[in-house]
């Protein structure tokens, strides 16, 4: 049982010294647990979860099973050079103009499905896209269109400000019972908004939880974000899901 | 001191009370020489029913405060004395905005908006102490469209870090019906539709909570509910005399609002109930229907949690629905309510045959509505990388060809 426990001991360790700061690619949520196996600390300590017993448990019970899927990453990029905007909405077919609306083109492209704002300092917001992967062929296939238009476009600070992740838990929540004991986090009114919003501290992500059992996850700069706040949130969900 | 027995100027004894206009005077009769004047104020200790003023009505404060904080405070205390609040509700009120207004992200925005941070302030303070006050009255009050109202609430909550308990629908269920008048005979209320306030209200009270305890209550708006609840509890409790009115017309009795939503939640009232009279043994030989289950309500409610057991399977216990459990029928007293669960075995989540127990689950997930599902990610997508090389034919599709600019620009000359 011993051997056990320092073989999980260390794989636990690894795993999370190895995350650490890496851009995660195929992301499995059981190596980020936060379960507190003697002798280590978690990496993210976070106040939400539940006491688990220090017991060489196997993290897979503890582990929602669940990954959120990614919905749309919102990410700004600087073209370095001013840009002529009415130019640009009379030579590109998929650009819309409208200067008395909001001052920047409106461009879209097809593959992958992202539209792109494009203000005349230069400085473009690319939203819709599924992945950081594709956020970043979409804003340098937009970054092309613009200097195959004329004009000496860069590709610089590209930056992801915001990611959007969804998911389903499916069993109901009662929304009432979760604002009275989680109160410092959550505001649930159900006369403006269905759901409930839940500003998590740590990771500091904003989640939408809805009756239905669907949590919308939005705030977060890295997928790994995501991640941690739904595994922080699933076991205070769990909790309830009985009712007498 | 010491009252003179003569005049100083002529010596004469002749000393008169005189009042001169409003002023008293001790005048000597001889020579009118004025000797003594009474004065012209009163003292504290002489002005028995003195009205205190407070500070806040007094000039006092005009000094210290901004024209607008003032402006805003008035009308903060305005609406407190509209809505019959407490004083303490008041002070506190006001205290939070003048926390709101010298915070960095109120301070400049437009009148309208510190128009409604007043109201918001009210509304947070009368929900902190559990004082039943809807967004809705205070939009009304403030004339605000409840967008904006919504969004300054928001950031108020957010900026000065308020913790701001849920809405109790108890103390929402009296004060709503409060503004119902059915519990007078007048003109337009006949006597038979003239209810007790108290009966209604407790009986009101047992459908909202069994309506809280079947998922119809989360995330919905309140007040359509407990106008639905109101006007089953009125139904019930003359149903001989009420049947025949309608929704409708039963608020435009009680003068309040029928808001779009109350119908859709009649409608699901009327099904728990139907479902629940569907395993009492007494009603399970008739045959149901949405008018006449309203005269059982009584009983219904009176047995709610033995039937709501029966009825409809809890969360957990899909398994015991598939299985007609040996358990169900051993506690129930009545036979023929096991045999009823034993015809309809359920599916996980599917329409059940009447008579069978349902899953309870809130609305949206027993009707889930159809809507377009994106496809997870496929292979392909997460093979992307991000470094691609792009094509020159893709970003070409994208631009315009020169005849097609010059008849682009054709077109938008003659605009």
């Amino acid at each position: 049982q011993q051997q056990q426990q320092a073989a999980q001991q260390s794989t636990s360790q690894q795993a999370t010294q190895g995350t650490s700061g890496q851009t995660p690619q195929l992301f499995h949520s059981q190596t980020l647990t936060t379960a507190p196996l003697p002798g280590t600390t978690p990496l993210y300590p976070s106040p939400m979860t539940p006491m688990t017993p220090i017991t060489p448990a196997t993290p897979a019970s503890e582990s929602s099973g669940i990954v959120p899927q990614l919905q749309n990453i919102v990410s700004t990029v600087n073209l370095g050079c001013k840009l002529d905007l009415k130019t640009i909405a009379l030579r590109a077919r998929n650009a819309e103009y409208n200067p008395k609306r909001f001052a920047a083109v409106i461009m879209r492209i097809r593959e992958p499905r992202t539209t792109a704002l494009i203000f005349s300092s230069g400085k473009m917001v690319c939203t819709g896209a599924k992945s950081e992967e594709q956020s970043r062929l979409a804003a340098r296939k937009y970054a092309r269109v613009v200097q195959k238009l004329g004009f000496p476009a860069k590709f610089l600070d590209f930056k992801i400000q915001n990611m959007v992740g969804s998911c389903d838990v499916k069993f109901p929540i009662r929304l009432e019972g979760l604002v009275l004991t989680h109160q410092q986090f959550s505001s649930y009114e159900p006369e403006l908004f269905p759901g409930l919003i839940y500003r998590m501290i740590k990771p500091r992500i904003v989640l939408l939880i809805f009756v239905s059992g669907k949590v919308v996850l939005t705030g977060a700069k890295v997928r790994a974000e995501i991640y941690e706040a739904f595994e922080n949130i699933y076991p205070i969900l769990k909790g309830f899901r009985k009712t007498t | 001191m010491a009252a003179r027995s003569s005049c100083p100027g002529c010596g004469s004894a002749a000393l008169v009370e005189d009042a001169h206009y409003a002023q008293q005077q001790l005048v000597c009769a001889a020579c009118g020489c004025v000797l003594a004047e009474g004065l012209l104020t009163t003292t504290y200790a002489e002005e028995e029913h003195l009205r205190e003023v407070a500070y806040s009505q007094s000039t006092g404060q005009k000094e210290q405060l901004s024209r607008c904080l003032q402006r805003g405070i008035r009308r903060v205390q305005d609406l407190c004395k509209v809505l019959q609040l407490p004083t303490v509700f008041e002070e506190t009120a006001v205290l939070y905005f003048q926390r709101a207004l010298q915070h960095p992200s109120f301070h400049l925005v437009s009148l309208e908006k510190k128009e409604l941070l007043g109201g918001s302030c009210v509304f947070v303070t009368c929900r902190q102490h559990n004082w039943p006050l809807t967004m809705g009255t205070i939009c009304s009050l403030l004339y605000a469209k409840q967008e904006l109202f919504a969004s300054v609430y928001l950031s108020l909550q957010k900026e000065l870090g308020l913790s701001v308990p849920a809405l109790s629908l108890g103390d929402l269920v009296k004060t709503h019906l409060n503004s119902f008048r059915l519990f007078q005979h007048t003109a337009d209320v006949p006597a038979p539709f003239v209810e007790d306030k108290e009966k209604m209200v407790a009986r009101t009270m047992q459908i909202v909570e069994l309506a809280s305890e079947t998922w119809l209550v989360t995330g919905r708006h309140p007040v359509p509910i407990i106008t639905a609840a109101a006007f089953l509890s009125w139904q019930s409790l003359q149903p001989a005399a009420r049947l025949t009115c309608t929704f409708a017309r039963f608020c435009k009795l009680a003068a309040v609002d029928l808001l779009p939503p109350a119908h859709l939640r009649l409608k699901e009232l009327l099904e728990i109930f139907l479902r629940m009279a569907s395993q009492l043994a007494w009603l399970k030989v008739f045959n149901m229907d949405k008018k006449t289950v309203v005269k059982h309500i009584g009983d219904l409610l009176q047995h709610r949690i033995f039937l709501l057991k029966r009825a409809f399977c809890l969360e957990d216990g899909e398994e015991q629905c598939a299985t007609p459990t040996g358990e169900g029928s051993a506690s129930s007293p009545l036979t023929a309510g096991g045999a009823a669960q034993e015809e309809g075995c359920p599916s996980e989540g599917k329409r059940q045959r009447e008579g069978g127990p349902r899953p309870l689950l809130p609305p949206c997930l027993i009707n889930p509505r159809k809507r377009l599902r994106t496809a997870a990610p496929s292979a392909s997508d997460s093979a992307i990388t991000g470094d691609e090389p792009i094509s020159d034919s893709e970003i070409e599709q994208y631009l315009r060809a020169p005849e097609e600019i010059r008849a682009f620009r054709k077109a938008k000359a003659w605009s």
